[in-house]
């Protein structure tokens, strides 16, 4: 994803909901995007299905540019490409489970027919749904129903799946369940992206992003202040400045705080590693002198003053 | 300021403007229809009762062997006579190509430029005509193959031809009148020339058609009769001989057996239609509600009682009965007048300067305020009864989805690919709304196949009609001739078989009081003749050495009440009063045949001294030469063979011609039945196609998530349209069981309108494959424009993420 920018036209003013999102996902990755009602985090996704055009940047899957094909070859490029998992489940009704399941080997011509109902069993059996194979949706509970959504997304075992609050309709146990097979498909080379706003389960993922009004925040900001609301991560990653410094280099004194978000730092006997938040000027004052470890270093740098001013502001309790 | 609550109606019904249009051409639709059909029912009464009227039509005609001018001066100065006009009436030939001639009346007038009574309509050119020149009638203007300015060839008995100028075209509303109902459409082509003009034709200047009109109650047939039979008493004292008299209402246009059926049609459609469309307003009004349901939960949290929020819907429905009535009255009255026109040509009559019927307008506005609001009412009711958790839950619209006893028994089907089971399984989805779609489609297609199930009934019927006139040839001599001689001469020209002299008279029934009612066809066949094979209802028919014996028609029994067999009718023949005894009942052609009676020719030969000798003559041909064409042709040749002979001809017509211009008088009112019944079908698909557009309209979340797992748009457009093609196939299967009552009850109309009783049904399968094919492409047509839309929806469009 290249410097995507999507904004709605509404009555009132234009309204930028993605604002130069860029992002790589890699064959085999289960990441999840972590955010608010209203952050951003949806759109995103129906960038990344195809569903929705961005207004500038563009989306690259697989060498696709998708938003190149028209409607009806994106359908057809999806159905084989890439499942979704929908929050609401979006089984069709009038199709038994097993006949949604198969509904996408019929569309996209995957699997010889004959295949295509053993499969659609064997997927139903892999979500715990042996017996209610015959079942209409209105005939089953919600997990079930999500269950078999997720049996339906792996029909014409796609590369890649992508998961709309996947257990946001769920109970517990049933949220469980899902959540070990998407781990059980990424353990076998899915590519994997799950929009949820339960950071505790962004943290079952290899990969978290948080995305804060229509911006991914640095993933080092996140992993450092791992505590910190969406709005204060989005304002250390205004704050943050990018410095990159060559391996065994010495950190200009004129550098006060930063986040690791590549290699280490090294200040006598103490090593920080990737994402931790940095007090440079402590460490000089207390004698050491910060440098580059073997590795080129990555450093987001923050003005000490700022970060106080922001802190301040938070503990009166106003807005960051 | 506009208060919200109104603010909101109209903003829902601009905010969606496909489904508002939708809902307002449903009702308008409808709406059209009763239109068209009211004000359509109107104007034919007009130009047929009020316009047949203003011709001033003889209420009495009588023809008699001839008359004097000054006779008809005394006729006149009746007391009970308004109006009085001789003519004289002459039958000759007119060529229509080298070879070929075709028969023509032609009424010359002593005053032509003051003709009072059977006024015509000029059309064209110019009226009265000088001398040697004619003014033809348009309604059969193509057998004379003549234009205006053309010149007509017209053959003389003694053999010479002589030239007309056609200077005039005109419309003679009256062809047919006193001349037994289905004249009209039997009748020959119609001139009208001077009376200086007669001698120059070689025709005698003697009047022989008396037309009088009566100075009071011309609305009131009996009042007629008896000064029809004060007439007839004139020329006995006159010693004048009398051949028939016919007497009817200024009103009783000669047509009007038609026009009763088809106005009978007309009012059994318009309460379809009405039906009908109170259908598709249900459907279109509940899918709409249900789309409201939160809105009607949001309203109800914030204080809104249950009968202010059916007000509001109350008022949309109001906008949109009055947009619809708009759009309805806009375009009713002119499909009016174009059906008025197509049907002026077929039953003659002119088309009247018409104004807006009031009482379609009426009509219209009382259905387009009252039905949808009825229609409505029952969705509205159900739409605000549901509490406001079901309402903001979306668990309050319905149970579509709730697996039913149909959708369990659906969900067996195996077998077939899973895009079909969804168009499958989506066609039970709404019951309710698949019922009512499947009561318009299935009334429309009943109606539609009814139609070909009354014209193969009718066509039937004439066929067992045709019994009557089994004969390849019929021939009118001028004079009568020895029947031997004569089948020894026709036996002489090749695939002339058998032939059989009948005999024919006029006749009228001599009422209990002594005076003379209405006139009869009386008609004598040998009593061993091939030539008929009646349809006998009760007694049996003539047979050798029967006397006085008489058959009679249906007709016979509304005139004669109560006659039953064995009794005695008395008959005026040729003057003479005759006592016959009824031997049997015969079913013929109803009112279009008038009275008609058969009996035994040797008889009735004996009573008009014409013993062994006969005018009329039945000639029946070889195997192969049955077609019309080959009897024309056999006609030709046999009276250029009798010319040779000396034998003058007076008439000679195939066989086969009665059933044609039956036909054509049939082939209208089919025609017309069909028109309704495509009406029925356009109501029917409109209602397919609401159906198709609410059910795209709320599966468009199903539809987009068959997009984002993989379904083009191929995939999507077949959905709908198979879907769309199901409810017609259901339909069609329905729809042919239906036909059965629908059509019996159709034919009855039509059948009681022309022949005064219901005739024996017959199913075709004719219509049954038709409709197959018109449904197939109407669910196809309506089907297509929700499909479209269906594939051009885009995922983020329906599955609204944000």
């Amino acid at each position: 994803m290249e410097s995507v920018v999507k904004t709605f036209r509404t009555a009132a003013a234009p309204v930028t909901v993605l604002k130069g999102i860029d992002l790589s996902v890699l064959p085999g990755e289960f990441i999840s995007i972590v955010g608010r009602s209203g952050s951003g985090k949806s759109t995103l996704l129906n960038m990344l299905t195809g569903i929705d055009h961005p207004t500038s940047g563009s989306v690259v899957i697989g060498g696709t540019r998708l938003h190149q094909l028209n409607e009806s070859r994106l359908a057809s490029w999806r159905g084989r490409n890439m499942g979704i998992v929908f929050q609401f489940f979006q089984l069709l009704p009038m199709l038994t489970l097993v006949e949604n399941v198969m509904l996408p080997m019929d569309f996209c011509e995957s699997f010889a027919p004959a295949e295509r109902e053993p499969r659609a069993m064997q997927l139903l059996a892999r979500v715990g749904l042996q017996g209610l194979e015959t079942k209409l949706p209105g005939a089953v509970s919600g997990g079930q129903q999500q269950s078999a959504a997720v049996a339906r997304a792996l029909a014409t075992d796609p590369p890649i799946l992508v998961a709309d609050e996947p257990t946001g309709n769920l109970d517990s146990r049933t949220a469980e369940a899902v959540m070990a097979l998407f781990q059980e498909l990424a353990a076998q080379g899915k590519t994997i992206i799950m929009v949820t706003h339960d950071s505790l389960l962004a943290k079952q993922t290899r990969r978290s992003l948080v995305i804060s009004d229509g911006e991914l925040i640095h993933p080092a900001v996140s992993a450092a202040l791992p505590r910190a609301g969406h709005d204060l991560l989005l304002k250390f990653h205004h704050l943050a400045r990018p410095v990159h410094l060559p391996a065994g280099a010495e950190v200009p004194s004129s550098l006060q705080l930063g986040i690791v978000a590549g290699g280490t730092v090294i200040a006598g006997q103490a090593v920080w590693g990737f994402g931790r938040l940095v007090d440079l000027a402590g460490l000089r004052r207390a004698g050491g002198n910060p440098r580059a470890g073997s590795q080129p270093l990555e450093l987001l740098v923050l003005d000490e003053a700022e970060v106080r001013s922001l802190a301040e502001s938070v503990r009166r309790g106003g807005q960051p | 300021m506009m208060r919200p609550r109104w603010h909101k109606a109209l903003a829902d019904l601009w905010s969606n403007k496909m489904r508002s249009l939708l809902v307002i051409v449903s009702i308008a639709i409808g709406l059209f229809a009763v239109g068209l059909i009211s004000t359509t029912h109107a104007w034919l009464g007009l130009a047929m009762r009020d316009g047949y009227a203003a011709q001033n039509p003889a209420n009495i005609i009588i023809t008699a062997a001839g008359f004097p001018a000054d006779f008809v001066d005394r006729i006149r100065n009746l007391p009970d006579v308004q109006e009085a006009e001789g003519v004289a009436l002459v039958s000759l030939r007119v060529q229509t190509g080298q070879d070929t001639s075709t028969p023509i009346d032609i009424q010359p007038f002593p005053e032509m430029d003051e003709k009072q009574i059977n006024q015509l309509t000029l059309l064209e050119g110019k009226y009265p005509p000088a001398d040697r020149e004619v003014v033809l009638d348009i309604n059969k203007l193509e057998d004379t193959a003549a234009r205006l300015g053309d010149t007509i060839t017209v053959q003389l008995p003694s053999g010479r031809l002589r030239e007309m100028k056609v200077v005039g075209i005109v419309r003679d509303m009256t062809i047919g009148a006193g001349g037994m109902g289905g004249g009209y459409f039997i009748a020959s082509p119609q001139g009208y020339i001077t009376f200086e003009t007669l001698a120059w034709l070689e025709q005698p200047e003697l009047l022989n058609q008396l037309h009088a009109t009566v100075r009071s109650g011309d609305a009131d047939l009996e009042h007629i009769q008896s000064v029809a039979g004060t007439l007839m008493d004139e020329f006995e004292r006159n010693s004048l001989i009398t051949i028939s008299r016919a007497a009817m209402t200024s009103t009783a246009h000669p047509n009007n057996p038609y026009l009763e059926s088809m106005l009978g049609l007309l009012v059994m459609l318009g309460f379809l239609v009405v039906f009908l469309s109170a259908f598709i307003i249900t459907n279109t009004l509940s899918a709409l509600l249900n789309q409201q349901i939160q809105q009607v939960g949001v309203m109800k949290t914030i204080g809104a009682s249950r009968f202010q929020i059916r007000s509001i819907y109350m008022v949309l429905i109001l906008v949109y009965s009055l947009a619809a009535l708009g759009l309805a009255l806009a375009f009713s009255d002119r499909a009016a007048y174009a059906l008025l026109t197509f049907l002026s040509t077929r039953i003659n009559f002119n088309l009247p300067a018409v104004q807006p019927v009031p009482r379609s307008i009426l009509l219209q506005a009382l259905i387009a305020l009252i039905v949808p609001q009825v229609a409505g009412s029952l969705p509205i009711l159900q739409g605000t009864r549901i509490t406001i958790q079901q309402a903001l839950s979306g668990t309050g619209s319905g149970n579509a989805d709730r697996p039913s006893v149909v959708y369990r028994w659906l969900a067996k089907i195996r077998g077939l690919s899973r895009p079909m089971l969804i168009s499958l399984r989506n066609t039970f989805r709404r019951r309710l709304r698949l019922v009512l779609t499947l009561v318009t489609l299935i009334l429309g297609g009943a109606i539609f196949i009814g139609v070909f199930n009354v014209r193969t009934t009718i066509d039937h019927y004439m066929d067992r009609l045709g019994k009557y006139f089994i004969a390849d040839v019929n021939l009118t001599l001028s004079e009568p001739h020895s029947i031997r001689e004569m089948t020894a001469i026709l036996k002489q020209v090749p695939g002339v078989v058998s032939v059989e002299g009948w005999a024919g008279a006029r006749a009228e029934l001599v009422e209990p009081d002594g005076s003379v009612g209405e006139a009869v066809i009386l008609q004598a066949v040998p009593t061993d003749s091939t030539l008929i094979e009646p349809i006998l209802t009760a007694g049996r028919w003539i047979l050798p050495g029967d006397e006085n014996a008489i058959v009679l028609n249906e007709m016979f029994n509304e005139s004669l009440p109560g006659i039953a067999i064995g009794d005695t009718v008395r008959l005026r023949v040729n003057g003479e009063e005759t006592e016959w005894v009824v031997v049997g009942f015969f079913q013929f052609a109803g009112k279009s045949g008038g009275l008609l009676a058969y009996t035994g020719f040797d008889h009735l030969s004996r009573l008009t001294s014409m013993t062994g000798r006969s005018m009329f003559y039945r000639i029946v041909t070889a195997e192969g030469m049955h077609t019309l064409e080959q009897q024309e042709e056999l006609g030709a040749v046999l009276e250029a063979h009798l010319k040779r002979q000396g034998i003058e001809v007076s008439e000679i017509t195939a066989g086969l011609s009665l059933n044609e211009t039956t036909a054509r008088g049939l082939d209208t009112l089919t025609t017309f039945l069909l028109f309704m019944a495509l009406l029925m079908a356009a109501v029917g698909s409109m209602g397919l196609m609401g159906t198709m557009s609410l059910n795209v309209m709320e599966r468009t979340r199903e539809i987009g998530v068959m997009r984002a797992i993989g379904a083009t748009d191929r995939h999507i457009t077949r959905l709908v349209l198979v879907e769309g093609m199901l409810i017609g196939l259901i339909s069609w299967v329905l729809a042919c069981l239906a036909s059965f009552p629908i059509g019996k009850m159709l034919s009855d109309v039509v059948s009681i309108a022309i022949f005064s009783m219901p005739i024996d049904f017959v199913f075709t399968a004719t219509g049954v494959f038709i409709w197959l094919g018109l449904v197939t492409i109407l669910s196809i047509l309506a089907s297509v424009l929700p499909a479209r839309s269906a594939a051009r929806l885009t995922i983020r469009e329906v599955l609204a993420y944000e």
